[in-house]
Formats: structure tokens, C-alpha cells, sequence
């Protein structure tokens, strides 16, 4: 009854509604639309409820309000009252069209009215597809709709690298973008939509790959499993979004982005096909292996390996295996034995393996050691190493000695090295030292060492060959005795060759010529060549003639001397020497104690001998620079490293400074310098001197013998013919006793000197002694008698006057006492001429026709008021006199 | 006011510096928020006014509203915060997490950690004023509806973030504002706190 009043109700609500008949109340409610898969879903009416027969529910699609599609979903009566859906595959990106969709219930030719859903809803911004994984390679296109009331603004790309973007207006309410996926995303990336009103909203989209793995290999450890392994590819580094899964055989594979998965399977000795899935949201692929198992064993490690047996020099391993089905398998085993520095490897095998003898090992040394295993037949691979194991070989007598010696006069120091740790096979105790000359070995003497000294000297007979031998002890006994041969220190060695060497990276490299004595051998020494001597040494074995040498000692810029020997029966032979620095270093400034030494013009600059331990780096020569005070720069150089002078010539009288450097590897090291202040020489100034008097001497000479050529000529011109004096009786009166004095005239002097007149200090009338006639009185030169010189006895001279003034040529002179005026000196003088001996009754001899008068008299100061005049002596131009000069009288001082 | 009694909490030394100390961890939170909100929005390159749909709901403002209101309206705005960004910090995690720790991710974490001391300091300082019994707001039962698209989503974690933003400033004025003694007022009845459902 119920029933039929709510059938009722159904459809007289709908005759209510005025729609007619067929109209039907029993519809769909609740109506949703999902965007991305198009999925709609509804629910019926509560008054659907009352149907029991089923109804029907049509739907209609339409794009661009254009219907496209139809459809029906038949809802059974059970299925009344609960969610329907229905999906629509949508071709919405591409065409970019508004959507919507409406649905109606049908039931016995009654329809309920239709209810239509409209994407995008009022308000909504739609961009489809929405959150999509695409493939990179492939080209996506995406739709924005804006509900009518809204326009686009803009659409764009975010977080996305890729170029190739193509946004297109279709209407102002829908865009679409298109772009070329040509890389992977690192996250999600966005297509935006953004309307004028400033709402924004999008879709995100994931750009990546499907999957890519590779190289699927399988493999067995126990007989019982598989494991395979194979290449990821882009899946380790690949987003959360994409993860793949993994099957093997079918079977899920836990951690297969790993890249390892492993199963238990039935192993038998045939080829499988086995094949790995990966699948993700791009794809899925699927990779094979194709193998016999049973030839692809790859081990477990070793179990519980230990040594058996342990000796100096040898150990015995065993261990056991976990995994039961290796006791039938042919077995080949690897074991590695470390020592610390390197890593030995022997393998044994044999089915079923489960010991090894290692053997050549150090005694009382520490091994780590290992083992892994494989099948001998079929070998696959190399299984898994054991846990390693540290095993410490017994200990034994040290071994031999590595002995040299350096002999220096009577002194050998015997040197050995310190034996490793894997040479004294134990803790040493001593070393003993025996040395016994060659030819009697008998006589032998022998001393112990302690263990912290490894040198002995040894005072020895330097004319002898000694051999010395050295052992070392330790607990398990004495080391094997090294033996090494002094040879007789007299033997020479001046032809060795000492050559230059370079280091190079803190090394020597050693190369010399094959030498046929060196039968076990060779053997390079070296040490410092100045400061202690602490050699060291290696030894080269027979069949090679080079060697890098290398020390911990070796110092930069120090110089070392090292030396070649050939190994021999009998003593070692020096082969040759070498020299060098394992690295030159600068020197530094002031390197030199410059001295120097002037040689006239020339400077030579000396200096020590460069001490070796400040030539931290190989001379090869020296350059001295000297410079002037103008500045000008003159070197000179010499290419001997041993020079120990350099000499600066043709330097003038001048300050210079003078810079000694080295020539070096490094260029020019060490300057030192000096100034020297050239002295001009003491025999230059003698010899200036010398030439100088010469140069007087030379020019006096000539002015002599000129003089003495043009002697009447310059007596013509210096001393003109001398007037007649005018003599008064005045003349003949005494001079004042107090004013005037005679000049004493020694007779017997007279004949042999003529008298210096003395000058008188007032004037003195000369006596008259001769007449008006002045030609008595004229003087006449002789060719033989001049102006002071000394005459022959019988010729009585005349005697040159002086003066205490400075002479005055063209004086006249008389032999008479007379006054005449000094033309050319002070007018205030006047020569007195005064007879010594008015007695004197020699009249004047003849040369030549050419009468001389000797003249004794000399000059006197003239009295003022009886001066001559020049204008007297002038009124006899024509005088025979004129051209007869008398002597010149020069002034002289005054001698008495 | 008779009958109203006075007491501090914790003593008086106690209840003199709470509301400041609520308010100096509000600002450090606010600070983090505004330099989280500015990192998310470079990061998606967002513009500031990408969105202003809100997301927490309490009770208007008012001049009105004594202590206890006023520190019930944050105290349940910064619960709601707090569920809000769980969930995004979740969801984000999940749908759009590549597995990076950068700035952003320390930084997203430090806030995460710092919200629920200030909650916690609010909610002291609510019980302080509301007497024993207290009736702090719950969120339980608040549905978060997280958006489906990955944009959608991005955007409201972008909300999220302005919410926590916007609710520890207003919390810091708040507690700023509040006496430094806060007070357990008389018996009041329960009042219509559930005006939550008015929008702000």
C-alpha cells in the first residue's frame, strides 16, 4: 500500500511540475565530474527507491555544447540507492573544447528532467591534463578554460628547461600550450593559467623515461639460489614518481633498484632463459639471461681460516667452507700473504680445498692473510675473501751484513747498516768485528760491538791489505760472516775522474761504463765534501752500470762527492768519482773579502778562496764589474771556478767601485764590493818632472845658442851704443865718505875674477881718468869674453855688477866710474860707475881690431840731481859705439 | 567583579613573563613563517597575492573580547595551523617531494617545530586565565581537505604557509597586548566559543 502511494507521488509530481507526461521524479543526485579520467558519478534519488524493476540512466556528452556522445548506464534493482559512474575516454587536450555532460533517468518511458555538469564548474580555472608522467621525446599539449565571466591572461611553462613551447588563443576563454618534452624533469613542472582577475591554477606535469635497465647476468653461490645483477640505468637517480618494480622469474624482486635480486630456485645442469621484468609509469621492459647455473658458481668465502703449522720461512693454512655442496666441486683457491709493504698471491687446488702451505716468507715477520676460492672447472669468478688473518712467522739468525769501509791514511772505518726488521730475523745482541792482514790470516784480531754502534775504526798498517769480517747476533745465533778487503792505501788512484753530476728530484742518477773486474758488482759511496764524513752506500749487482741514488741525508745546496767501485775478489777498484748538488741553492750576498792592489792604471781585486760550504751552488767563474763616478759600467770576467783575482786595466785617476759576483746556475750570485780611490803614481811625477826640467833645459839651450848666433844683433838692439858721459870736475871729488864706498879691487883677484861691483848707496863721481874723448872709453865684445864668465889671467875681465834688484837689461857699462840713467827702471836709482883702482894702467886689450876695456866698476844708486839723460846719449846716434855693445848688465842681488 | 579571585600562575614571578615569553616565541616563529612563505613562493614563483582563500576558522575580532577570548581565538587559530601544516609538510612530501634537503626543507622543518611550543604557550597561558576548568579548543575532527592536482596542491600549501604566517602575528600583538599578570576571571559561562564556524 505503501508502495503504490509513493509510485504515486513519483509520478504526480511530476504531472505537478507541468512537464508533461513521462516526467519522471526518481533522478540522479550528487552529481561529480573528475577532471583528469572524465569519471562521472552520481546517486539515485531517495524516490528511486521505490522502483523495483531497474531503471535506466541516459547520458548525453557534449563539447562546444554540441552533443558528441550518448549513453546509458542500466542500474539494476539491487544496485538502486548506491553510486553509478561512468567514464568517458576524453579527447579533451586536443581538441581543447569546453565539456559537459548531462545524465537523465529513465523508467517506464518516463524520464526525469536532465542534469548537466559543465567543465570548468563557475569559478574554476581547468587546465587538462592534469598531473601526467610523459615520456621525454614526446609532445604534450594542454588545455586552459576559464568559465564564461573570466578571460585568460596568460599561460605559461614553469620549471621546465625545455624551448620548444607553443602557447595558442583559441578564445578568450580557452588556451592551449603545446611542448616538445626533449629532457627530463628534475621535479613536477607546471602549466599555468591565469586569469584577468588574477586567479592562477595549473596543471603539473613529470617529463621521464621508461625504464632502461641492461645487462642482466645470473649467477649461483650456493647450488640452492639465483642472483642476478644488472644495470639500472637512469633508475638510481630517477624521481619517487617514476620507481620501477622489478620481477624475476615472475616473482617480485624487494630492492630491485638495487639492481640485484635474488631467488631460490632447483638447479640442474642445463641452460635457463632467465628474464627480469622492470616496470614503471612509462613502460615496462623486460631483459634475459640465458645460462647453465651449475658453470657459474661464484663462492662464499672461506670459513674459520687459520695456520696449522707456523715456521720461520713457512705456514700452514686451513680453513672450511659453509656451504656443503663445495665438497664436490673442483676447487682452486687464492691465498694473499701481506707483509706489511706488499702482497703476495699462490694458488692451490684440489676438490674440496680446505688447506695451503705458504712458503718464502721473512722469519719473525707479521703476515695478514686471506683466501678466496673458484671453481677450478668452469670458472666463473673469484668468490668472496675470508676474514683475514694476522699469523707471525718464527724467528731466525740475522742475515749477512751489508759492510763498506773508508779508508783515510791509517784509519779504516768499517761500516755496516743497520739490519731491517727483516734481516735481523730477531732482537740483534752485538756485532762481531775480526780483521786479519791478507797474507797472514791467521794472526786475526777480533772485537765485539754493541748493537746501538754499526761503524768500527780500525788503526791499520796502511802498507797492508787486511780483511775484515762482521757478524751479527741474535738469539737464534750468528748471521753468515761478510767479509770486505782493505786494500793497501799507496795504490794510486790520481787517474780516477772526478766529473760534475746534477741531482734530479732529490736523487742522483748514476751511469758509468761496464767494468769487467766488477765480477759481483758495484758499489756507489757518497758524502758530503766538506764537514763530517758519515758515507753511505749502495750496492749494484753485476749486470747493471746505473743506479739512482737517493737519501734521506742528502741536503740542498751542500756538495757531495760520490764514488764508483767495481766489486771484486779482492778489494774494491775505484772506478770513478762524481760531484754535484742534489739541488743548488742561491748563494747568498757578501760572498766575498775583497782586497785590492793599484799597478799604475790598472786595479787588480783579490779575493779568498770560496770555503765550499758557502758554495752552495757550483761556480763557474766570476765577472768583476767596476764602475766610475760618471757611472759607466766595464766588467771583467774569467771562466775558472778556482780563480781568485780579476784585474781591471787602463783605469783612470778616479774613484771606482768594484763588484766581484759568481757565475752560477742561479746567474750571478754572491756580489761583493769595494771602492777603491785611484793615487796618480809617484814615477808618473818624477817622470813629469824630469820632463819638464828637460823641456827648460831643451828651451834654455836653444835661447843660448840663438842668443850666442845673434849675439851682436841683440847687443845692438838690447844695448845701444852709450853716449859720451859728460864728465865735470865734480866727478873727480871724493864721494862722501858716509855716502858712498869704494869698491876695493884686489889685484891679484882682479886678474884672475872679476869683482862683483857693489852697489853703492849715493852716487860717486867716477876719476877722471880719461879726457873728453870717449873713444878710449868704448866697449867692445869679444867673441871669447861674455858677461860672467871667467877670463884668462892675462886678460884681465870685466866683472859683471850686480845689484841687489832684479836685472834690467840694456844698462850701460864703463870701466870708469860713471852715473847713467836706467832708462827702464825706476828713475830714482842710479848706476854708479866707479873705477876700483884709478891706478889701473892696463888700457883696454884688442880682439879682433876691437879694442876691450875691462870694466870693474859696478852699478851704484844714482844721485837724483846727477842722473844722466837719454836725451844726452841720443845726440850720438852715429857713435861708433852704436853697434859695439857693452856687456848686458843684469841686475843681481847683492852678494859680498 | 566580586567575588573574582586573583592568582598568578606558577607564583607571581611566573605569571609576569609568560605572556612575554609567548610573544618573543611568537615573533621568532613569525619571522621563520615569513622567511619560509618567502622561499615557497621563489620557489614555485608564486606572486604574494597568488591566493587569499583562507583556511583557519575561529572567531571574529572584537574590542570586546576580554583575555580568555582573545587567547582562545589564537590559541585555537595556531591549533588549526599546526594540523594544516602537518598536513601539507605530509602531502608535500608525498606527491611532490624529490628527496632534497635544502634551505627550504630546514627551513619548513624549523617552523614545524617551533609552531607547537607556541601552542603550547598559549595553552598555558589560556589555562592560566581559565582556571582549572579550562576548556582549551580541540581539532579534532577537522577535516583538511587537501587539493588532488599537483598545483592545486602547491597553492595550498602556499595558503598554509600565509596561515601560519598571518595567525603567529597576530598571536605576538596579541600577547603583546595582553596584561603581564593574566588573571583567572570569575565563572563564566561557556560562552559561544563555537562561533568558529563565523569566518574571520
Amino acid at each position: 500500500m505503501i508502495t503504490w502511494l509513493l509510485l504515486f507521488s513519483l509520478f504526480r509530481q511530476s504531472t505537478q511540475d507541468g512537464q508533461g507526461e513521462g516526467v519522471l521524479r526518481c533522478g540522479p543526485q550528487n552529481v561529480t565530474l573528475d577532471y583528469d579520467s572524465f569519471l562521472l558519478k552520481w546517486e539515485d534519488d531517495p524516490s528511486c527507491s521505490v522502483i523495483r524493476d531497474g531503471l535506466v540512466y541516459e547520458l548525453q556528452l557534449l563539447i562546444a555544447d554540441k552533443p558528441e556522445h550518448n549513453g546509458e548506464v542500466v542500474v539494476a534493482p539491487a544496485q538502486i540507492g548506491s553510486t553509478h559512474s561512468w567514464k568517458w575516454t576524453s579527447h579533451l587536450p586536443s581538441q581543447c573544447a569546453r565539456h559537459s555532460v548531462r545524465l537523465r533517468s529513465q523508467y517506464n518511458n518516463q524520464s526525469s528532467p536532465w542534469m548537466q555538469k559543465t567543465l570548468p564548474d563557475q569559478g574554476e580555472i581547468l587546465v587538462l591534463p592534469r598531473d601526467q608522467i610523459l615520456e621525454v621525446g614526446s609532445t604534450a599539449t594542454f588545455c586552459c578554460m576559464v568559465p564564461d565571466g573570466e578571460s585568460i591572461k596568460t599561460m605559461f611553462l614553469y620549471d621546465y628547461k625545455g624551448t620548444n613551447v607553443t602557447t595558442t588563443k583559441i578564445s578568450e576563454h580557452v588556451h592551449s600550450l603545446t611542448v616538445h618534452l626533449d629532457q627530463e624533469s628534475e621535479n613536477y613542472s607546471d602549466v599555468r593559467c591565469e586569469t584577468t582577475k588574477g586567479n592562477i591554477n595549473g596543471a603539473s606535469f613529470h617529463a621521464s623515461y621508461p625504464p632502461d635497465d641492461s645487462d642482466l647476468k645470473c649467477e649461483t653461490r650456493d647450488l640452492e639460489s639465483i642472483d642476478c645483477f644488472w644495470n639500472v640505468g637512469r633508475a638510481a637517480n630517477e624521481h619517487p614518481a617514476m620507481e620501477r618494480t622489478y620481477q624475476l622469474q615472475g616473482s617480485s624482486c624487494i630492492n630491485g633498484r638495487s639492481g640485484k635480486c635474488s631467488q631460490k630456485v632447483k638447479l640442474d645442469a642445463a641452460e635457463r632463459n632467465w628474464t627480469l621484468t622492470a616496470t614503471n609509469r612509462l613502460g615496462k621492459l623486460e631483459i634475459h639471461d640465458n645460462a647453465d647455473l651449475t658453470k657459474r658458481v661464484h663462492m662464499v668465502a672461506p670459513d674459520k681460516v687459520a695456520a696449522s703449522t707456523v715456521n720461520p720461512r713457512n705456514i700452514s693454512l686451513k680453513w672450511s667452507w659453509t656451504v656443503q655442496k663445495y665438497s664436490n666441486l673442483n676447487i682452486t683457491c687464492q691465498v694473499d700473504v701481506s707483509d706489511g709493504n706488499s702482497n703476495t698471491k699462490t694458488e692451490n687446488i684440489g676438490v674440496g680445498l680446505t688447506a695451503a702451505v705458504i712458503k718464502d716468507l721473512i722469519p719473525y715477520w707479521d703476515y695478514v692473510v686471506r683466501v678466496r676460492c673458484g671453481t677450478a672447472q668452469h670458472f666463473w669468478k673469484w668468490g668472496d675473501w675470508s676474514k683475514s688473518v694476522k699469523i707471525c712467522t718464527k724467528g731466525d739468525v740475522p742475515d749477512a751484513l751489508d759492510v763498506w769501509m773508508k779508508v783515510k791514511a791509517d784509519q779504516a772505518v768499517i761500516s755496516w747498516k743497520v739490519p731491517l726488521t727483516n734481516q735481523s730475523h730477531g732482537e740483534i745482541f752485538d756485532y762481531k768485528v775480526s780483521w786479519a792482514k791478507t797474507k797472514d790470516k791467521n794472526q786475526s784480531n777480533q772485537t765485539n760491538v754493541s748493537r746501538s754502534n754499526h761503524s768500527l775504526t780500525l788503526t791499520l798498517d796502511p802498507s797492508e791489505e787486511y780483511m775484515v769480517t762482521v757478524t751479527a747476533r741474535n738469539i737464534n745465533g750468528s748471521s753468515s760472516p761478510s767479509t770486505i778487503i782493505i786494500p793497501r792505501s799507496n795504490l794510486d788512484t790520481s787517474e780516477v775522474k772526478t766529473s760534475w753530476i746534477s741531482g734530479s728530484n732529490g736523487s742522483f742518477f748514476l751511469s758509468w761504463p761496464d767494468s769487467p773486474n766488477a765480477s759481483c758488482g758495484y758499489i756507489v759511496d757518497w758524502c758530503p765534501v766538506f764537514g763530517n764524513c758519515t758515507f753511505e752506500w749502495m750496492k749494484v749487482p753485476p749486470n747493471r752500470t746505473h743506479t739512482t741514488v737517493f737519501s734521506k741525508n742528502f741536503e740542498d745546496g751542500r756538495r757531495y762527492l760520490l764514488s764508483i767501485y767495481a766489486c771484486t775478489e779482492g778489494a774494491a777498484v775505484l772506478l770513478q768519482r762524481r760531484k754535484g748538488y742534489i739541488r743548488e741553492t742561491k748563494i747568498g750576498v757578501e760572498l766575498f773579502k775583497l782586497k785590492y792592489k793599484q799597478e799604475d792604471s790598472a786595479v787588480e781585486v783579490s779575493w779568498e778562496p770560496i770555503p765550499l760550504e758557502k758554495q752552495t751552488a757550483s761556480i763557474h767563474g766570476y765577472i768583476l764589474y767596476y764602475q766610475d763616478k760618471s757611472g759607466n759600467v766595464f766588467n771583467v770576467s774569467t771562466d775558472d771556478p778556482e780563480a781568485t783575482s780579476l784585474t781591471a786595466k787602463n783605469l783612470n785617476i778616479s774613484m771606482y767601485t768594484f763588484t766581484v759576483t759568481a757565475s752560477t746556475a742561479f746567474g750571478l750570485c754572491g756580489n761583493s764590493s769595494i771602492n777603491v780611490t785611484l793615487n796618480p803614481p809617484a814615477d808618473q811625477l818624477i817622470m813629469l818632472i824630469l820632463i819638464s826640467l828637460g823641456a827648460v833645459f831643451l828651451i834654455l839651450s836653444v835661447s843660448t845658442i840663438i842668443c850666442y848666433r845673434q849675439w851682436a844683433c841683440i847687443k845692438h838692439k838690447v844695448y845701444p851704443p852709450i853716449p859720451k858721459p859728460v864728465l865735470t870736475d865734480q866727478w873727480l871729488t871724493l864721494p862722501d865718505e858716509h855716502t858712498s864706498h869704494h869698491l876695493h879691487f884686489d889685484q891679484s883677484y882682479y886678474r884672475e875674477v872679476l869683482d862683483i861691483p857693489k852697489l853703492h848707496d849715493q852716487f860717486r863721481p867716477p876719476q877722471p881718468e880719461v879726457d873728453q874723448d870717449y873713444k878710449p872709453f868704448t866697449f867692445s865684445q869679444t867673441p871669447k869674453g861674455y858677461y860672467n864668465k871667467p877670463l884668462k889671467k892675462s886678460q884681465p875681465c870685466l866683472t859683471l855688477p850686480t845689484t841687489g834688484l832684479t836685472s834690467q837689461p840694456g844698462l850701460p857699462s864703463s870701466p870708469i866710474n860713471g852715473v847713467f840713467p836706467n832708462p827702464l827702471y825706476n828713475p830714482s836709482y842710479n848706476l854708479v860707475l866707479q873705477s876700483v883702482d884709478r891706478e889701473v894702467k892696463s888700457g883696454p886689450e884688442v880682439h879682433e881690431g876691437i879694442p876691450f876695456i875691462r870694466s870693474f866698476s859696478g852699478y851704484q844708486p844714482q844721485s837724483p840731481d846727477e842722473t844722466f839723460t837719454t836725451t844726452e846719449l841720443e845726440e850720438y846716434p852715429n857713435s861708433p859705439i852704436s853697434c859695439v855693445s857693452t856687456y848686458i848688465l843684469l841686475p843681481q842681488k847683492t852678494s859680498n | 567583579m566580586a567575588g573574582r579571585s586573583t592568582r598568578g600562575i606558577n607564583g607571581s614571578n611566573g605569571s609576569r613573563t609568560a605572556p612575554a615569553r609567548a610573544a618573543a616565541l611568537a615573533d621568532l616563529l613569525h619571522y621563520e613563517c615569513s622567511t619560509l612563505l618567502e622561499l615557497f613562493r621563489k620557489k614555485e614563483n608564486f606572486t604574494e597575492d597568488v591566493t587569499d582563500r583562507r583556511l583557519v576558522s575561529v572567531p571574529p575580532p572584537s574590542s570586546q573580547l576580554d583575555t580568555r577570548d582573545k587567547l582562545w581565538r589564537i590559541h585555537s587559530a595556531l591549533l588549526q595551523c599546526q594540523k594544516l601544516l602537518e598536513k601539507a609538510v605530509a602531502k608535500e612530501e608525498e606527491e611532490l617531494g624529490g628527496g632534497k634537503k635544502g634551505k627550504y626543507e630546514n627551513k619548513r622543518k624549523l617552523v614545524k617545530e617551533r609552531l607547537p611550543l607556541l601552542i603550547l604557550s598559549t595553552g598555558e597561558l589560556l589555562k592560566a586565565a581559565e582556571g582549572t576548568t579550562s576548556l582549551t579548543p580541540s581539532v579534532e575532527g577537522l577535516e583538511v581537505n587537501v587539493p588532488t592536482g599537483l598545483l592545486d596542491l602547491k597553492l595550498w600549501v602556499y595558503r598554509v604557509y600565509k596561515e601560519v604566517n598571518y595567525w603567529s602575528k597576530t598571536a605576538a600583538n596579541t600577547l603583546k597586548e595582553l596584561p603581564s599578570v593574566i588573571v583567572k576571571e570569575g565563572a563564566r559561562t561557556t560562552r559561544a566559543r563555537n562561533r568558529r564556524s563565523t569566518r574571520r
